[in-house]
């Protein structure tokens, strides 16, 4: 029996806003505990919501760019639960008319390109942190993050498998970062993200029935736990039994999900309109100013440095695959005319050291500044390629200044022809039986002294002189 | 209504029903629904659902941070609080 998978994910974005969604408290990461708690927050009796207007034009940045629609009208709606971490017993959210519906996404995975639909992206509130391992026998509970604003962005139930499921993750989260409505930080919790999935024998039209996966922070886990779970649901299916709709959660350290019943017994949220809150208006203009204002995304990115700045499709492609890269690149240029040699070097060099690092290049000591000083100093001649790259390896280690490397270290490329020369008729001298063998056809001989020269000279002759000098003399 | 449903929604709602009250709200609760249901005569079907009596549309604010670090007070009025938490009793996944 062969089975399909049917993936549909949640994802939940924090929204960068300096402020909470209906309150003025901060949304600062990582704070003392219980010092960004407005009355509003804490639920109190007698306080009234009062929603943050940028949450709303940074929900709709988001929606332009998937091609949604923007309910120009939008209202809140009540989830109730009881849960420590929502102080008021019900979460704000928008049940029935979320800011954005109806968008699409492109995803690329190893072999091909795909759309996947987004049914909603609605605007809600975040609930606070639980901790369970501090206290004996109790939980503490932080609420600096309750109120914090959320875009939960839902899609179809279009995703195929695991590798897809990553792909459209990594989409929404370049998207995200793109716009400058999320900081995309995983580890922060700034991404969050729930996956359903479900499995039926393969061309039926009918959906299987659903698991929930909740607890999911990082690509690697969304596929370990999708595939984990398509196993689980295939082993009960076929011993006979049926798949249960609940709620699992994945436990990263022993790779498998369970089941989470003390969900199950509350999965009855009663929404209601929330009487606090009145329908926000978008106005017209106000949609238009968002429109004018919307960056240039990936996509349109990668095609304008293939055209206007000459690089190659590969290289546009990983530049403008990240917002850090592509900032990188278009400030570095700024200090130098050579983008196409920064492009190299973001691509070649620069890329390896951020891989052999796991970091993003917002993460290094590299400037822009910096590294278009360096290319500079490779366009100018001052230094070689292979200097170059001693002088990035310093830069990534302490971030000290190109120019102050260059002159402490006297690593200046020789330029002066005559001391070239000199040096070269040296090496020429010192190696007879090359020289001999050279003359008698074999060519590859050039490198070694080419070598040779470079050695003498600790990288710092300019290669392109010594080439020339080289040819002259061994004729 | 029946003596099911109440006991799931007193549970959902986290309010306790006395047994013998029971009864009477089981009969409270039918007449509340059947007097609502009279809605159910008019044809709503081409009628927006309504979010709200006052047809307003909301006030916004500008997204500046306005809150005082209340900490030491809101941790003073909780049932249950250490100098850092609002402690609760264990609640375990």
């Amino acid at each position: 029996m062969t089975w399909d998978t049917v993936i549909g994910l949640e994802i939940h974005v924090q929204l960068s806003t300096k402020s909470k969604l209906f309150s003025g408290g901060s949304t600062e990461f990582g704070a003392e505990s219980n010092t960004h708690v407005d009355l509003i927050d804490m639920g109190l009796p007698g306080v009234l919501p009062v929603a943050n207007k940028e949450a709303f034009y940074k929900a709709i940045r988001f929606g332009l760019a998937t091609g949604a629609n923007i309910n120009q009208t939008s209202t809140f709606d009540r989830k109730n639960y009881f849960y420590p971490d929502l102080p008021k017993g019900y979460q704000i959210t928008q049940m029935t008319k979320p800011i954005v519906e109806n968008g699409s996404i492109k995803i690329v995975t190893d072999d091909s390109e795909k759309i996947v639909n987004i049914t909603r992206a609605h605007l809600e509130e975040d609930a606070g942190k639980s901790i369970h391992d501090l206290f004996d026998g109790e939980t503490g509970v932080d609420l600096n993050r309750a109120g914090t604003p959320l875009l939960e962005i839902v899609s179809e139930p279009e995703i195929s498998d695991a590798k897809e499921a990553v792909a459209y993750f990594k989409a929404i989260r370049q998207l995200v970062t793109f716009l400058d409505i999320c900081d995309g930080n995983m580890a922060q919790g700034s991404m969050r993200c729930d996956v359903n999935v479900s499995i039926k024998k393969s061309g039926d039209t009918e959906l299987g029935t659903r698991a929930e996966l909740k607890n999911i922070n990082s690509f690697k886990f969304i596929e370990k736990a999708i595939n984990f779970e398509i196993d689980r649901q295939i082993r009960v299916i076929e011993s006979g039994e049926s798949v249960v709709q609940e709620t699992r959660l994945y436990d990263s350290e022993k790779n498998e999900t369970r089941s989470m019943r003390s969900k199950e017994e509350a999965n009855d949220y009663r929404y209601f309109p929330c009487p606090d809150l009145l329908p926000v208006v978008i106005s017209d203009k106000e949609l238009q100013e968002i429109k004018e204002s919307l960056p240039e995304l990936p996509e349109e990115k990668e095609m304008r440095y293939i055209r206007e700045v000459g690089l190659e499709e590969s290289e546009a492609k990983i530049i403008s695959s990240s917002k850090a890269m592509a900032n990188m690149f278009e400030e570095a240029s700024t200090k130098t005319d050579d983008a196409k040699l920064i492009a190299k070097w973001l691509v070649g060099d620069v890329s390896a050291l951020l891989n052999k690092d796991h970091i993003e290049i917002d993460e290094s000591n590299l400037s822009s500044e910096n590294f278009g000083k360096l290319i500079e100093r490779i366009s100018d001649n001052t230094i070689s390629g292979k200097i170059a790259k001693s002088v990035l390896e310093e830069i990534w280690e302490n971030g000290s200044d190109v120019d102050q490397i260059i002159e402490t270290k006297g690593l200046v490329q020789i330029q002066d022809e005559s001391l070239l020369k000199e040096i070269a008729r040296k090496v020429i001298d010192a190696n007879p039986d090359q020289v001999a063998a050279y003359k008698n056809g074999k060519d590859k001989l050039f490198g070694f002294f080419v070598g040779q020269v470079m050695k003498e000279t600790q990288g710092k002759a300019n290669p392109k002189s010594v080439n020339e000098i080289l040819k002259e003399l061994l004729q | 209504m029946d003596k099911k449903t109440v006991t799931t929604i007193s549970y959902l709602s986290r309010l306790k029903i006395d047994g013998e009250k029971e009864e009477k709200i089981i009969k409270d609760l039918d007449n509340i629904i059947e007097f609502v249901d009279q809605l159910d005569d008019v044809d709503t079907s081409n009628i927006e659902p309504l979010t709200n009596p006052l047809e307003k549309t909301a006030k916004t604010r500008t997204d500046e941070v306005t809150a005082k670090n209340l900490k030491n007070e809101l941790l003073e009025i909780a049932p249950s609080s250490n100098e850092d938490y609002f402690l609760v009793p264990r609640v375990v996944e």
